[in-house]
C-alpha cells in the first residue's frame, strides 16, 4: 500500500529536498512515523518527545482537515496526505 | 426573530452634529457587516476624485455583527476609508476592545464627516456623544493619549486615537487603540486631517442579538471547538513570533529591501529568541488566544524598551528590511510606532528604501541630519523612526512613503521603491511565493499580505488545491483566498481564527444576531466576491486599472538571491499573463474593469452606470 505524503515548504530541506514522498502505513500515525524513520530530522519538528502531533501541524487527508483524530485515522491505499502548518504569519 | 441590521452614528465634525440611523435590511442581507458595511456605504457617500486628506472624506469606524458577545476572536474592528497613501479604498483591521465598546453603545458604524475647527475629540456613551476639546492631549502619543482619556472619563473607557504622526498627516499613519493598531493605508492621516484625536467610549456590556438564546447556543459551541483546536493552542503559545523561522527557512524574509530572501545569520531572530524576553500575553475582546506577546528588553543599548509585539510583520520590518538580526532593537522600534501612531510595514519598508538610497548615493549624511544608513545598523533605524512621526529633516520626505519619495527625488530612484498602488510590501517575498506576490499585485487596497494570505504557498495548506509557490498561474487560488477574507472580513472575525474549525458556525451565529436567514456558505461565497467586486468598481471610479496590478519592477526583473534556501534567481515575470487570467476568472475586462454582466450577477447593479461612465 503506498500514500503519498506532501512535505511543506519550509521542511522540505529536511525530507532531501522533496515535496512529496511514498510511505506505506495503515494509518495516519503510521504513516507519519515511516516518514521520520526516513528523514529523522524530521521528528522534532512533528512530534512532541511523547510522540504525540505538536500544535500548529494541521494534517489533510485528500485535502480534508482530520482533527482532532489524527494519528489514528485510517488511510488507503493512493491516499494523499498534506502536512501543512496553521497560518502564523501577520 | 427580531431584525437587528446595525445602527450608525454619524457626526458631522464641522459642526458637531450627530444623528443615529439604522442599516436597512438589503444592506444587511448583501453586505453582512463589517467590512462590507464599510464599502457599500463609502461607495455611496464619497466622490470620486476628492482629496483623501480634505474635508469631503470620509472615515468610517466599523466592528461585526458579533462583537461584545462571548463568541471568540470576533469583537476586531476597522477603519475604511479613501486612502492617502493608495487613493483607493481602504480598509485596516485592529484589535483590542474598541470593537466591542463600538457595540456596547449600540452602534456598528461611525461615520466621520467634514473637519473639526480645532483639535477635538469624541466622547461617546450609551447616552449620547459630545465633540470635546482635545487641546490637552494634541501632540501627545498614543499611550499618553489614552491614559489622559481614561483619567478624564473613568475606567470603562476605551478609545481609538492618532499620535503625532497622524496630527502631522503622515501617509502611512496608524490609528491605534490600546497596544493595537488599525495600521495600513494611512487611515490616521484622515483622522488627523479632521481635526480628531480620539473616538473615546465609555460603555459597558451590553448585548443587541435578534435571537439572544440560540445565539448562546452557538457561541458556547463556537467557544468549545476553538479551545479545543490544535491551530489555537499553538497561535496562543506563540502569536505569530516564530513565522521568521519560517520564512527565512524558505527563502521568502525580504532582505535589503527586497534583495535578499533570508538574513545570513538568521538565528537570533527566532522566535525562541524573542520568547527569553516575554514578559506577558495580551488580547483582544473575548478571545482565549491572548496572542499579542509582550516582551521587555532587559539590558543593553534598548533596555527599557517594552511592546505588545513586535508580531511577525514588525519582526521583519525592524530586522530584515534593514539586514539586522538585533531583536531588541526591533522591540523598540516597534514600540516607538505604536507610540507614534504608525504602520510598522511601511516604516520598515520605506527606512529600508532610504538605507538603499544611502547604499547608492542617492541621499547623504547632508540629507540624512548626519545619518549613516548602513546596512545591518539598527540604530539610525530607530532615529528616522523618531523623525517620521515629527516629520521632522528627513522624515518629512519619508513620511511620503516610497512612491511618492521616489518621484521626488527622480534620478530613477522609482526602481527600488517597493510598493503596489503606493502600498509598501509586507513580509513575504513575491518571488519566493508567487501567489502571495499576486495577491498584492491585485488587492483592492495595494499590496496587503493579508487581503488574501496564500497559506497554500507559504505553510503547504492544500485547500482548495496544493500549489507549488514557484507557479504564476494560480489565479484561481488568488480569488479564492481574497473572497473568503472579505467575507470574514464581514465579521470582522479574526483573520487567524478562520483555521480554529469554527467557520461552519459563522453564518448561523450572523443568522441569530442580525435575524435574517441569509448566510449558508454558498450565500457567504458570493458575499466575498460582491465585496470584492464592488471595492474594485471603487478603485476604478478613482481612475485605476491594469497598469496598478503590477508588482514592482525589482520583483519582475531582478532575481532573488535566497542565500541558503530554494529559489535562487527566481523572478515574477509573467504578471501579464496572469492578469489576464485573473480578469478572466473575476469576470472583468481586460482593463480590469468589472463587466456589466459580473455587477448584476452580484447585486451591483448601481454601480454599472458608473463604470460605463468611466469608458471602460
Amino acid at each position: 500500500m503506498s500514500v503519498a505524503i506532501h512535505i511543506p515548504p519550509s521542511l522540505q530541506a529536511l525530507a532531501g529536498d522533496a515535496g512529496e514522498i511514498a510511505v506505506a502505513g495503515d494509518t495516519v500515525g503510521a504513516c507519519l512515523r515511516e516518514l521520520v524513520r526516513l528523514y529523522p530530522q524530521l521528528r522534532g519538528k512533528l512530534f512532541t518527545a511523547k510522540g504525540q502531533l505538536l500544535k500548529g501541524i494541521n494534517i489533510f487527508v485528500n485535502r480534508v482537515n482530520i482533527f482532532p483524530d489524527v494519528l489514528i485515522t485510517p488511510v488507503s491505499d493512493g491516499d494523499i496526505v498534506h502536512v501543512a502548518y496553521t497560518v502564523l504569519g501577520g | 426573530m427580531a431584525l437587528n441590521t446595525g445602527r450608525i452614528l454619524r457626526v458631522d465634525l464641522s459642526n458637531g452634529k450627530v444623528r443615529t440611523e439604522t442599516v436597512p435590511e438589503k444592506i444587511a442581507t448583501d453586505f453582512v457587516g463589517g467590512r462590507g458595511y464599510g464599502v457599500r456605504y463609502l461607495y455611496d457617500e464619497v466622490k470620486p476624485g476628492i482629496d483623501p486628506l480634505g474635508e469631503e472624506n470620509k472615515l468610517l469606524m466599523l466592528n461585526g455583527p458579533l462583537a461584545g458577545t462571548t463568541a471568540q476572536a470576533v469583537s476586531r474592528w476597522m477603519t475604511c476609508t479613501l486612502s492617502p497613501l493608495t487613493g483607493t479604498f481602504t480598509r485596516s483591521v485592529c484589535g483590542a476592545d474598541f470593537g466591542a465598546w463600538l457595540k456596547f453603545c449600540g452602534y456598528e458604524m461611525i461615520i466621520l464627516e467634514g473637519k473639526a475647527e480645532k483639535p477635538s475629540y469624541l466622547h461617546l456613551t450609551p447616552e449620547g456623544c459630545k465633540l470635546l476639546d482635545a487641546s490637552e492631549i494634541w501632540g501627545e502619543d498614543t499611550k499618553i493619549t489614552q491614559e489622559w482619556l481614561v483619567r478624564q472619563h473613568g475606567k470603562n473607557t476605551r478609545a481609538a486615537c492618532i499620535g503625532p504622526a497622524g496630527e502631522k498627516l503622515v501617509k502611512y499613519a496608524a490609528v491605534v487603540s490600546d497596544r493595537r493598531t488599525a495600521g495600513r493605508g494611512g487611515t490616521g492621516a484622515v483622522m488627523g486631517s479632521k481635526n480628531l484625536k480620539a473616538v473615546a467610549i465609555t460603555a459597558s456590556r451590553k448585548l443587541f442579538l435578534a435571537d439572544p438564546a440560540t445565539y448562546e447556543e452557538l457561541a458556547k459551541e463556537q467557544v468549545k471547538t476553538i479551545l479545543a483546536n490544535s491551530a489555537f493552542q499553538s497561535h496562543k503559545e506563540w502569536g505569530t513570533t516564530t513565522t521568521q523561522d519560517i520564512t527565512n527557512a524558505i527563502g521568502i524574509y525580504p532582505v535589503r529591501n527586497f534583495r535578499y530572501g533570508q538574513l545570513v545569520d538568521y538565528k537570533p531572530v527566532l522566535g525562541a529568541e524573542y520568547r527569553k524576553m516575554r514578559v506577558g500575553d495580551i488580547g483582544c475582546y473575548s478571545c482565549a488566544a491572548r496572542c499579542g506577546k509582550v516582551h521587555t528588553v532587559p539590558s543593553g543599548v534598548y533596555a527599557g524598551a517594552h511592546s505588545e509585539g513586535p508580531e511577525y510583520e514588525s519582526i521583519w520590518a525592524f530586522t530584515g528590511s534593514i539586514e539586522s538580526n538585533n531583536i531588541q532593537a526591533s522591540i523598540a522600534a516597534d514600540q516607538l510606532c505604536d507610540d507614534l501612531g504608525l504602520d510598522t510595514i511601511s516604516t520598515g519598508n520605506t527606512i529600508g528604501f532610504a538605507y538603499e538610497l544611502y547604499e547608492k548615493g542617492l541621499l547623504g549624511k547632508s540629507d540624512t541630519g548626519g545619518l549613516e544608513l548602513i546596512y545591518g545598523n539598527p540604530a539610525p533605524m530607530v532615529a528616522l523612526i523618531r523623525k517620521i512621526g515629527y516629520r521632522e529633516g528627513i522624515g518629512d520626505l519619508l513620511a511620503l512613503g516610497t512612491k511618492r519619495l521616489a518621484e521626488k527625488i527622480g534620478r530613477g530612484t522609482d526602481i527600488y521603491a517597493i510598493h503596489v498602488k503606493g502600498m509598501e510590501l509586507p513580509a513575504y517575498e513575491p518571488r519566493g511565493a508567487k501567489s502571495q506576490g499576486y495577491n498584492y499585485a491585485t488587492a483592492s487596497v495595494g499590496a496587503s499580505h493579508c487581503y488574501g494570505y496564500a497559506a497554500q504557498d507559504i505553510f503547504g495548506a492544500p485547500f482548495p488545491h496544493p500549489t507549488d509557490r514557484f507557479d504564476e498561474g494560480n489565479a484561481d487560488i488568488v480569488i479564492f483566498n481574497q473572497d473568503q477574507t472579505a467575507w470574514h472580513e464581514c465579521g470582522v472575525a479574526c483573520a487567524f481564527s478562520g483555521g480554529w474549525g469554527w467557520m461552519p458556525l459563522f453564518g448561523k451565529l450572523v443568522t441569530a444576531a442580525r435575524g435574517i436567514n441569509a448566510y449558508s456558505d454558498a450565500e457567504l461565497d458570493t458575499v466575498g466576491a460582491r465585496l470584492f467586486n464592488l471595492e474594485r468598481a471603487f478603485n476604478v471610479r478613482e481612475g485605476l486599472g491594469r497598469k496598478d496590478d503590477f508588482l514592482p519592477p525589482r520583483i519582475r526583473t531582478e532575481p532573488l538571491h535566497t542565500r541558503q534556501a530554494k529559489g535562487e534567481g527566481q523572478t515574477v515575470s509573467h504578471n501579464d499573463e496572469f492578469l489576464d487570467k485573473y480578469y478572466a476568472l473575476r469576470g472583468w475586462t481586460k482593463q480590469g474593469t468589472p463587466t456589466a454582466k459580473k455587477l448584476k450577477e452580484l447585486g451591483l447593479d448601481f454601480t454599472v452606470k458608473n463604470m460605463a461612465a468611466r469608458g471602460k
